[in-house]
């Protein structure tokens, strides 16, 4: 028999110019608790629902379902499978829903969440201590995190759910809870941050991290705010019962629409959901109506309470008999089947059906269309993605392959991927399955969650098959499987097959890896899985098998091998891996075993304990300075001290620092030289403590170098005292003369320097006086040292002294005529080149 | 030095010669880096405080602007430094380098505005990524709870269509002194981005034990991928990365740079390839445009004139050859031709200027008109480096400038190393610059493997009298492993064996093997060889990277062989002409015995690309390159690399087709900040205002 055509469940909007479809997905008559008691949280893309009972509404004792006496939560899939129950023992649940990776957040009135897989396990992260402080009245949890509303009416935003902290939004200054609120995931909105909206007395506000915006209306209070799949229009449910569409900036009113005459309609509005972007649906207890952008409405009846959950392309119904989905009929689909359609994909299936009976029809239709051809196979094929039934898929598909022939060259990627899809999506549906997602959906989705939505359910064969039919990698699968193949093997009672099974079980899984090529999988985070479960033996066995240190180290460190994390550190090159552990075993061991492990390391851990050294240099030098101590590390410890002596401000304090530095170095045979500098430099610093006393604080001398010492004795008059410390610290004639000569020209002493010039033969000539009065810009002064100089030299010098005429006469004196006569052509003015002139026809 | 006794023509420095195909696009690096900037500040809503760390600035000076910032909410910017901070947004945003001290200043500013009663929201942006030790601090100081941590990964910036680099000044230190290998890993990663944008490395080299870690590193890091990698295909681009560890060739910084862009570095001192000069340089000038200086070099000016600059107030200036193509013609010439080349310049300006008299007819004086900014920009950027060059001139010509060049020569060509040592004991008491010093005393442990005991101990004591006692923990530094720089020879008995393997540094032979120093009656032909960069002298990292690349070119030299065929009268033809195609990568191949004298291990690693038929294939099919296609050879300093060796790359990059280099490091250096560096003396360019800038 042949099933139903597609449009028999369409119905006509907008005069005929959309279609609405609904079509039951599942039948689950009775599998599913009476909804209207209890509290509901749907999952998208084909998701489970999450119930909790509504302890403030009356069960009649004895019926169908178990009355529960403490809270408990349960999982059913849309096709009414129960895959999850579990009872909550922390403080009263405020608020649960669902993550997009498809886990339930459940969040407590103290402010902690937790996030459960379908298997039952959970993380568990808190909202802070203000927040538990405050207590935490209600929630709004989207995909990709969660709006909190504490006691003090504060809205707290946590983003993303690795257990982030949570930020404080603005505050609107509310008085009183809202009469209803919602947010607007992050990806939606245009700043790409949440965005919570509030109903508070008439008015609605907008509220971000940075601004609470009154958007000033005075239609409010609002029951029900339900923002649009791709956030861009916001449904609000006046008081009234009166349906208002608007943009969410609020900057134009889009549709209104009055229900109070909707037949049916008693009591609140239990939801108001969207279906597609453009058209809202709204559920009382019995009945749903969806109301089209020009206020046109389908109406729909049920037996009982129903639940919808909005999706991308529709909107997914749950009710006592049947789950559905009512959607625009996509594109494609309108274009395809709606009678009298006479689009080129309507008269390629047209022609595809004349075809398979035979009728000569179909070679004259092709014709018809032959420009269009390509967009026809490409519409037929995007309509066989829309279908739920797989004898139209197959039809449509058909169809397309036949108009396919007719094209010279088409590429048959799409027609390809499109068979594969809907073979995947055919699969999942199977209510054993019970995932009914959409091609649209699915899309958006990506196959990869797709598939470990799959493992989630344990359903690791379907999900091996469906990686490798799309060519996709096995190893999310493989890992899955592994990790819950520990927790499901519990280890035997007696100790000596333990270690037999958990021999057997990593062999296993390790076979299991390499047969089916899961090349990439984390043996690590297995590991960690069957650590968590208190099987440390089989960890150890996994983490054997993991080539990444990264990976490894954490574990390493979590079971306690100390010394193999630190190796592994280390090899792994990164030294932020390196500092993780460190740190964390600094802080774990005594600080004697602490050493212990990096002194016994070697070489090995080398890198480790330098860059133990690096941080505790900065952070904690005392730690450092019983790190030097006990590997006998003297001269590291001096200059640890000598560091200190940089930096302490107190002069007792460095002195003593470097005479302590002194005291390591003396303690090593090899350091003979080092201590004695540090000797001398106890003592200068000594003296210039003495040498400040005398000058009453006037001069500063603390901490300057031998030679500064010496400088600023000169150009202070205290010649006497430079020539003692000259003696005290052996300076060489050398340089105590350049230091002289160097000071005296700084404070322009000149008579002075002709004295020390003169005190005794120069060791280091005169020439360097030269230069550096030149330098210094006294030319004249320089010049008086020209004659002292070697003869050799002292043209060149009295050039630079710009002493042009003694120049000459040096020249004539040497009889050296070729000189002058360059000194002539270089020299600056014609007076003395004329001087020059004069010179050299004096000589012969 | 030999100024103005070159006389080889201008021509083979001229303006580099391009193949026509097209290299690698490094300005994605640029955008990647502008992008995650942008995204990283974006990720805090609203109006927001930058705080930064000072030595992150140039480096962000080189990406972006203060207006881009500005655009993105950023409402005021700080220097990150001790004391109070006062924000008028409640967003504050930290920029810096996961370093101690900048945390513990973050700690305490955010401790102050707590005791104040200040509500902020803080957020910490680490670069490049973030780290277990600053939470840890963090958590110490208490106040993890009120921070966001997050990461901007700053990797690779492009200095110039050629130069690449991660801008971090203290990577030599950093390893080798305090035996913190971040540099390395973050090197890695920055490696593997730059694999994931162009497609792995066929082959890498390296020489070093830091490199052969870093290749490593590199390597596993690329096995771990798996084959789902992006970038899977072998690139068609690259042929090989050369890692070159600093260790490998001490020696090359510890010379004074001699071309340009390094005699900038050395006197002047480029940070991020910005360079302070006198405002007057920069601004338009006063002068008649008709009558550019002609470069004034003669002694009586040379003195007087910068005099008077050294006053003026400073400015940072970018040096980039995109807006400054004179800088192009100029940064890896010799300085001794840099004053011919800029008269050049100078008299083909006044040329150009000249024309606008023989405009007769509206449209000719339009066209002038039309040349006009052109012109003008082209003086404006002659005026610079006409001033920049004057800054450098009596630099140049100071005794002690003079003495440690002939120092530096006598040393590299081991003559009468006695007389040298004194010579530097007499630098000492004539209260030379320190660094000057150390470079040269470490060169002439280097170089005659180590200073007599005595000897060392006295000049050493000289040292430390002259410049402080708190210059011992240097010494200690440069004098023990893995540095090995200064040492006593013979070693004392009980050194440790990791010091007696570095202090074995086959100087001597490798100044034959790798025809290190070119001979003063060669010295006509300097610019003929990499060797023009130091007057003499080829850097060893580039004589190894021509070992690898340029096997010729270690032996003899390359452009000689083409000057023979050449008639005299041909000179001025283009010397693109006679270049021979580049031999493919064959790792080591023929200096075995050379690579393998030096200490550190030897890395040549084929790499086996998923998709290709494995292992040796990628070298084969390099051999089947087809002529035409160039390909381009990462070198990869790690630990830093001078301007000179830039310079000597370029050169080479030159020398044949169908191979050009593209150098990554870690950073700029000089013999200069490398001392300064580990002295921890190196002095940052920020501070006055509390205000920040780029």
């Amino acid at each position: 028999m042949e099933p139903e055509h597609p449009t028999v469940s369409w119905e006509a909007m907008q005069d005929g110019n959309a279609f609405y479809r609904r079509h039951q997905l599942y039948s689950i008559p009775g599998k599913l608790p009476n909804l209207g008691d209890f509290f509901v949280a749907g999952c998208r893309y084909g998701g489970p629902i999450a119930v909790m009972r509504d302890t403030s509404k009356m069960v009649a004792y004895g019926h169908a379902t178990p009355a529960f006496s403490k809270a408990q939560l349960h999982v059913y899939s849309p096709a009414g499978e129960g895959l999850l129950t579990f009872s909550w023992d922390q403080g009263k649940i405020v608020k649960f829903g669902w993550t997009f990776d498809e886990r339930l957040a459940v969040l407590n009135e103290e402010g902690t969440y937790r996030l459960y897989d379908l298997q039952g396990d959970y993380q568990q992260y808190s909202l802070g201590s203000e927040a538990s402080e405050m207590g935490i009245v209600d929630a709004r949890i989207h995909e990709g995190g969660l709006v909190a509303l504490t006691g003090s009416l504060a809205l707290l935003d946590v983003r993303g759910w690795e257990g982030g902290k949570p930020l404080t939004l603005a505050n609107p200054g509310l008085t009183q809870p809202p009469h209803s609120w919602t947010v607007i995931p992050p990806d939606l909105t245009i700043s790409r941050h949440v965005e919570v909206l509030l109903s508070t007395e008439s008015t609605v506000y907008s509220v971000d991290n940075l601004e609470a915006t009154d958007q000033r209306l005075s239609r409010g209070p609002f029951t029900h705010l339900a923002p649009s799949p791709n956030g861009k229009s916001l449904a609000l449910l006046t008081s009234s019962r009166t349906l208002w569409v608007v943009s969410t900036d609020f900057q134009r009113s889009l549709a209104e629409f009055d229900t109070t005459h909707v037949i049916g309609a008693e009591g609140e509005a239990s939801q108001v959901e969207w279906c597609g972007n453009d058209a809202v649906l709204i559920t009382w207890d019995t009945t749903a109506i969806v109301v089209g952008p020009f206020g046109d409405t389908l109406q729909y009846f049920y037996t009982g309470p129903t639940f919808a959950i909005t999706e991308a392309d529709g909107v997914r119904i749950l009710g006592p008999d049947a789950c559905e989905f009512i959607q625009k009929v996509p594109a494609s689909s309108v274009s395809v089947f709606r009678p009298g359609s006479s689009s080129p994909s309507a008269i390629l299936y047209d022609a595809w059906d004349h075809f398979t009976r035979r009728s000569p029809k179909a070679d004259e239709s092709i014709r018809s269309i032959r420009v269009e051809l390509a967009a026809a196979v490409d519409e037929c094929i995007d309509a066989a993605g829309r279908e739920w039934e797989p004898y139209w898929q197959r039809r449509l598909l058909n169809a397309a392959k036949f108009g396919k022939a007719f094209l010279d060259s088409y590429n048959s990627t799409d027609f390809v991927s499109m068979g594969q899809v809907l073979k995947v999506l055919n699969a999942v549906r199977y209510y054993e399955i019970g995932i009914p997602i959409t091609y649209a959906q699915y899309t958006q989705l990506s196959p990869g969650q797709l598939i470990s939505r799959l493992t989630a359910r344990n359903l690791h064969l379907l999900a091996l098959r469906i990686s490798g039919f799309l060519s996709l990698s096995s190893s999310p699968v493989l890992k899955h499987w592994a990790c819950s193949k520990i927790l499901k093997s519990r280890p035997a009672a007696s100790t000596s097959d333990a270690v037999l099974d958990e021999d057997i079980i990593c062999k296993s899984i390790v076979e299991k890896f390499e047969t089916v090529g899961g090349t990439g999988v984390s043996y690590a985070e297995i590991a960690r899985k069957a650590w968590e479960v208190g099987r440390t033996d089989l960890a150890t066995k996994l983490l054997d098998h993991e080539p990444k240190a990264s990976d490894q180290v954490p574990l390493l460190l979590s079971m306690k091998e100390d010394r193999l994390a630190l190796n592994k550190a280390v090899e792994s090159g990164d030294t932020d891996l390196v500092y993780h552990v460190l740190l964390h075993l600094q802080k774990r061991l005594a600080i004697g075993s602490f050493f212990r492990l990096l002194e016994e390391g070697g070489a090995h851990l080398a890198p480790a304990s330098k860059l133990l050294q690096v941080y505790a240099r900065e952070q904690n030098p005392e730690m450092l300075r019983d790190f030097y101590y006990s590997d006998d590390r003297r001269v590291e410890s001096a200059v640890l001290c000598l560091n200190e002596a940089a930096n302490s401000l107190d002069p007792t304090a460095k002195i003593n620092s470097v005479k302590a530095a002194q005291k390591f170095f003396s303690e090593d045979k090899e350091r003979g030289f080092e201590a004695k500098m540090m000797d001398e430099n106890a003592r200068l610093l000594q003296t210039q403590q003495q040498l400040e006393k005398e000058a009453d604080g006037k001069i500063s001398f603390f901490g300057l170098s031998v030679n500064e010492t010496i400088r600023v004795l000169l150009i202070n008059g205290m010649a006497k005292r430079a020539d003692k410390l000259k003696a005290d610290f052996k300076v060489p004639d050398k340089r105590f003369w350049y230091t002289k000569l160097h000071a005296l020209t700084e404070v322009r002493d000149f008579e002075a320097l002709d004295a020390f010039a003169r005190s005794r033969r120069s060791p280091i000539g005169y020439t360097p006086f030269v230069r550096h009065l030149v330098e210094k810009g006294h030319h004249k002064e320089a010049a008086s040292y020209v004659p002292r100089c070697d003869a050799n030299k002292r043209v060149d010098l009295y050039v630079e002294c710009n002493e042009w005429r003694a120049a000459g006469k040096e020249c004539k004196e040497r009889g050296d005529k070729a000189r002058l006569e360059q000194l002539k052509r270089t020299c600056p003015n014609s007076l003395i080149a004329r001087e020059l002139e004069q010179l050299a026809s004096s000589m012969k | 030095m030999n100024m103005g006794s070159t006389s080889t023509s201008d021509d083979q420095t001229s303006r580099p010669t391009h193949d026509i195909d097209t290299s690698l696009d490094i300005s994605v690096l640029k955008e990647i880096a502008r992008k995650g900037l942008i995204d990283a500040l974006n990720s805090v809503n609203g109006a927001k405080t930058l705080v930064l760390d000072a030595s992150l600035a140039g480096p962000l000076g080189l990406i972006t602007e203060v207006a881009l910032l500005k655009h993105h909410g950023v409402d005021k910017m700080f220097w990150l430094e001790p004391g109070p901070l006062s924000s008028t947004t409640t967003n504050i945003v930290y920029l810096c380098r996961p370093f101690i001290k900048w945390i513990k200043i973050v700690a305490d500013q955010i401790k102050r505005h707590n005791r104040e009663g200040l509500k902020h929201t803080y957020t910490l942006l680490l670069v490049p990524r973030t780290s277990t030790l600053v939470t840890r601090i963090l958590e110490e100081e208490g106040v993890l709870g009120d921070v966001t941590i997050s990461s901007y990964n700053l990797q690779f910036i492009p200095l110039a269509e050629d130069v690449v680099s991660l801008e971090n000044d203290d990577a030599f230190k950093e390893i080798w002194v305090d035996g913190d290998e971040t540099v390395i890993f973050n090197s890695m990663q920055a490696l593997a981005s730059f694999q994931r944008l162009y497609g792995p490395f066929p082959r890498i080299v390296g020489k070093g034990t830091y490199a052969a870690k870093l290749a490593n590193l590199l390597t596993r890091h690329n096995q771990g991928q798996g084959p789902s990698a992006p970038g899977k295909v072998a690139s068609e681009k690259l042929d090989s990365l050369i890692i070159l560890d600093r260790q490998v060739d001490m020696i090359t910084p510890l010379l004074t740079q001699l071309t340009y862009m390094g005699l900038m570095d050395e006197l002047v001192g480029i940070k991020n390839s910005h360079v302070e000069v006198p405002v007057s340089l920069l601004n338009a000038s006063s002068a008649p445009p008709t009558k550019p200086n002609a470069p004034s070099t003669s002694p009586s000016t040379g003195t007087s004139v910068p005099a008077t600059m050294i006053k003026e107030k400073r400015k940072k200036h970018h040096l980039t050859t995109t807006s400054d193509p004179l800088l192009a013609e100029l940064q890896d010439l010799n300085f001794s031709g840099v004053g011919r080349k800029l008269n050049q310049v100078a008299h083909r300006l006044d040329e150009d200027y000249k024309l606008r008299h023989q405009a007769q007819t509206v449209s000719q004086l339009k066209d002038f008109v039309g040349k006009l900014g052109g012109l003008q920009s082209e003086h404006q950027s002659l005026r610079l480096h006409t001033g920049l060059s004057e800054l450098l001139v009596p630099q140049t010509r100071t005794e002690e400038f003079n003495k440690s060049l002939e120092i530096q020569q006598n040393l590299l060509a081991s003559y009468d190393v006695n007389n040298q040592i004194n010579a530097i004991e007499d630098l000492i008491s004539q209260g030379t610059e320190m660094q000057v010093v150390i470079r040269l005393l470490c060169l002439a442990s280097i170089t005659a493997g180590g200073i007599k005991h005595k000897t060392l101990e006295n000049i050493k004591r000289e040292l430390l009298q002259a410049y402080g006692y708190n210059y011992l923990p240097l010494l200690l530094s440069l004098s023990s492993s893995p540095l090995a720089a200064l040492l006593p020879n013979p070693l004392p008995a009980n050194a440790p064996p990791e010091l007696a393997a570095a202090a074995k540094y086959p100087f001597t032979s490798l100044r034959k093997s790798l025809r290190l120093l070119i001979e003063d009656n060669e010295i006509e032909e300097l610019e003929n060889d990499i060797s023009y960069v130091y007057s003499g002298w080829a850097p060893i990292s580039v004589r190894l990277v021509q070992s690898v690349a340029q096997k010729g070119g270690v032996l003899s030299n390359p452009a000689e062989k083409e000057k023979k065929g050449e008639d005299g009268s041909q000179k001025g033809k283009e010397p693109a002409t006679g270049r021979v195609q580049a031999h493919p990568i064959v790792g080591w191949k023929g200096f075995e015995d050379v690579v393998s004298s030096i200490p550190g291990e030897t890395v040549d690693i084929v790499q086996s690309i998923p998709g290709g038929l494995g292992g040796g294939t990628s070298a084969i099919s390099s051999l089947l390159l087809p002529r035409e296609q160039s390909t381009t050879t990462v070198v990869f300093f790690l630990g830093g690399c001078t301007y000179t060796e830039i310079a000597a790359l370029r050169w080479i990059g030159r020398q044949n087709k169908g191979r050009r280099f593209l150098v990554a490091t870690t950073g700029i250096i000089s013999g200069k900040s490398m001392v300064e560096s580990i002295a921890g003396t190196g002095g940052s360019w920020s501070g006055g205002s509390r205000e920040a800038g780029l």
